[in-house]
């Protein structure tokens, strides 16, 4: 091919704008697209356009952006970065406590004893409200939840696992120890089935009505999160944004910095329904709903229809195992839901629990571990 | 059977009653080319597996395929000892005497682990096969992350180790065609081993063609006004959408109950070939259905 040098110059390039863009283009991929471009008729533009798209791009919510890079490319019009119109507001920066690590209450305490925090400075801080802590405070909030976001609700596994008190004979491991014994079956080892995570949905309300809660919800969602496999995280007020993928960060104050700059539609109003509706439709269509726990953290003030609430949390309820329902306004000894949206999610909730103390957050910790299916029935 | 362009390959499945786009043309020409698996991904009925149906058959090639689901094994995906057997034969052997063979082990051992007592799945088949095959991997997405992982290191290599038997490796690589749902996203380094092909809902005159291809006999009008109907479903917010397998299957209803075209009450008779869920039929009812069918019959009339 006489412009073979050319064609690599141009498609390394090209890999080089779409990692700008955030994709993730290694040396591989780019050998990968001029194997290809060698296959296919480069007069074609439809062609040249597939053989890059798929040789470079590995997720459809990357379709978009390579469309714009490729039109770009081709067409030599400037590439319009994704913008946000909203920068991110400060809330979850002020997280960032000073660096006095000593100061730290939670840090001397032995792992495993996270339900019995006897000293009395813990005791006032798992009773006070999210709403009144300082940032101090909130910090060593943090450190408890990570011990609470531990506790996942499991599921029985089809696969199984070997196990001497097991309820089924594995076969194949007893064909072969019997030939060390001419056939005849001595030993009679078993297999049970393991246990594993049950998936775990969480979705937070950051509307306006919220905002108070919102930045140590998210701590403790960043905490499950970094729990494990199988956990994916939400954040709504007009519209969802999934968060996982910000939550995935290690470091507390760098993933809340990006869920702040993810979730364009911070402390506004508040459309549970549509936002429900949106879930079901892009999420648990996909089966990310089916079995699976769901906790929605809400104060249950829907701005619209409370019978779209009511329909989209049934949708919901039908595919999860179970559906719990936190919020903070329980915590108040007067509190009735009387929230039209609130009031329309009931019956479609099967645990229905505070969550605006450390303490009410432990017993959500004991409610997801022990949870049953009761809405099936 | 080789196929020496793309457009070689899109009559080529044509030919075989599928109709592909360019994309997808494309995805399985590079797929052949490049002897890499490709990832077809999209909403449920638009053509996944079918696609991989087609590609075996316009290469004359053996489909086999592996359907995931939560808690597939290697039992399962790759291979099996067959017990009753093996135990029938120790039986068998227990009447004489357990002589040891010039390999140390027993004659009994190496008799019980050879080929004549494996059962192979479907993983197997397909690297230890002399004809050239197609491997259909569908819905990885339902398999556990475990499964994926072991997945990968076959797609890598193309070879399966028995420990009983030893290394088996691939004379011929096979075709490899895996297919998600995109319940989950899939890990990044199985992704980067295959090429990536995102198939949509198919343009309005695809879908017509497609059903003409696929419903031979079915009147012109009628699958115009299927196809326009369904569209027109697709633009509702709906718990599922139908996707090109629907259209087919209501299409071919409409063609078995002697119908030339639309009208209210035969969609709403046969509407649940379409819409699969309760809320959905519920939600396309009465006025929307009515208008549904009116915009239709129109759009197909302008075809």
């Amino acid at each position: 091919m006489a412009s073979g040098d050319a064609i690599v110059g141009h498609v390394v390039t090209f890999g080089r704008v779409l990692r700008e863009a955030g994709l993730e283009v290694g040396p591989g991929r780019v050998t990968d697209a001029l194997r290809a471009l060698e296959a296919v008729d480069l007069a074609r533009r439809d062609d040249v356009y597939f053989s890059l798209r798929q040789t470079l791009v590995s997720r459809h919510d990357q379709l978009a952006v390579f469309d714009r890079a490729f039109e770009a490319w081709f067409l030599r019009a400037p590439v319009l970065a994704p913008s946000r119109d909203r920068e991110p507001e400060p809330v979850l920066r002020a997280v960032e406590a000073p660096a006095d690590r000593s100061a730290s209450v939670g840090e001397d305490e032995p792992e495993g004893e996270l339900l019995e925090l006897g000293a009395s400075p813990q005791e006032v801080l798992r009773d006070t409200d999210f709403a009144k802590l300082t940032e101090d405070e909130l910090r060593r909030v943090r450190e408890l939840m990570g011990r609470i976001a531990r506790t996942r609700p499991t599921r029985r596994s089809r696969r199984r696992t070997p196990d001497p008190r097991g309820e089924r004979l594995d076969v194949r491991a007893l064909i072969r120890r019997s030939l060390r014994t001419g056939g005849d079956p001595v030993d009679r080892p078993l297999r049970t089935r393991k246990t594993v995570p049950r998936k775990l949905v969480l979705l937070c309300d950051v509307s306006g009505s919220m905002d108070s809660y919102a930045r140590a919800l998210l701590l403790f969602l960043h905490a499950t999160v970094g729990a494990g496999r199988g956990v994916e995280a939400f954040a709504f007020g007009t519209r969802l944004s999934r968060l996982t993928p910000d939550l995935a960060t290690r470091d507390p104050e760098a993933a809340l910095a990006r869920c702040t700059a993810a979730v364009v539609d911070w402390g506004s109003g508040t459309r549970i329904g549509a936002s429900l509706r949106e879930f079901n439709e892009v999420y648990g269509r996909r089966g990310l709903s089916r079995g699976a726990i769901v906790v929605i953290v809400s104060d249950g003030w829907e701005r619209e229809d409370p019978a779209l609430v009511a329909r989209e949390m049934a949708r919901l309820a039908r595919a999860a195992y179970a559906v719990v329902w936190v919020n903070p306004l329980k915590g108040n000894p007067d509190y009735q839901p009387l929230a039209g949206g609130m009031r329309a999610a009931l019956p479609f909730v099967d645990r229905f629990v505070a969550g605006h103390n450390l303490r009410s957050l432990e017993e959500l910790a004991a409610v997801l571990a022990g949870i049953e299916r009761r809405h099936a029935a | 059977m080789e196929h020496g362009s793309i457009d070689e390959l899109e009559r080529a499945l044509r030919d075989a009653d599928y109709l592909p786009d360019r994309g997808l043309a494309t995805a399985l020409y590079l797929s052949l080319a490049l002897e890499k698996p490709v990832l077809l991904e999209g909403e449920a009925g638009v053509g996944k597996t079918e696609a991989a149906k087609a590609l075996a058959t316009t290469l004359g090639a053996r489909l086999i395929r592996l359907q995931c689901y939560e808690g597939l094994d290697m039992a399962h995906a790759v291979y099996e000892w067959n017990y009753p057997r093996q135990l029938l034969h120790i039986r068998a052997a227990q009447e004489g005497t357990v002589v040891p063979g010039p390999d140390g082990r027993s004659v009994l051992e190496s008799e019980l682990f050879g080929p004549e007592y494996l059962i192979r799945r479907p993983l197997l088949d397909a690297i230890d096969s002399d004809d050239p095959v197609v491997l259909l991997i569908d819905e990885i997405d339902r398999a556990d992350e475990e499964f994926e992982a072991f997945l990968l290191e076959v797609l890598s290599d193309f070879q399966i180790t028995i420990p009983e038997l030893g290394t088996i490796a691939a004379r011929r690589r096979p075709a490899v065609i895996l297919t998600s749902n995109r319940t989950r996203e899939l890990h990044d380094a199985l992704k980067r081993r295959a090429l990536y092909h995102w198939i949509g809902h198919p343009s309005i005159e695809r879908e017509i063609a497609i059903v003409r291809l696929r419903v031979p006999g079915v009147p012109e009008r009628l699958a115009a006004e299927a196809a326009a109907f369904v569209r027109g479903l697709r633009g509702l917010e709906l718990a599922k959408p139908p996707g090109v397998a629907e259209t087919i299957d209501w299409a071919m209803a409409l063609d078995a109950l002697g119908r030339r075209e639309l009208d209210a009450e035969v969609v709403q008779q046969t509407l649940g070939s379409v819409l699969k869920y309760h809320e959905d039929i519920e939600a396309v009812r009465d006025a929307t259905l009515s208008r549904l069918v009116d915009e239709a019959r129109a759009a197909a009339a302008s075809q």
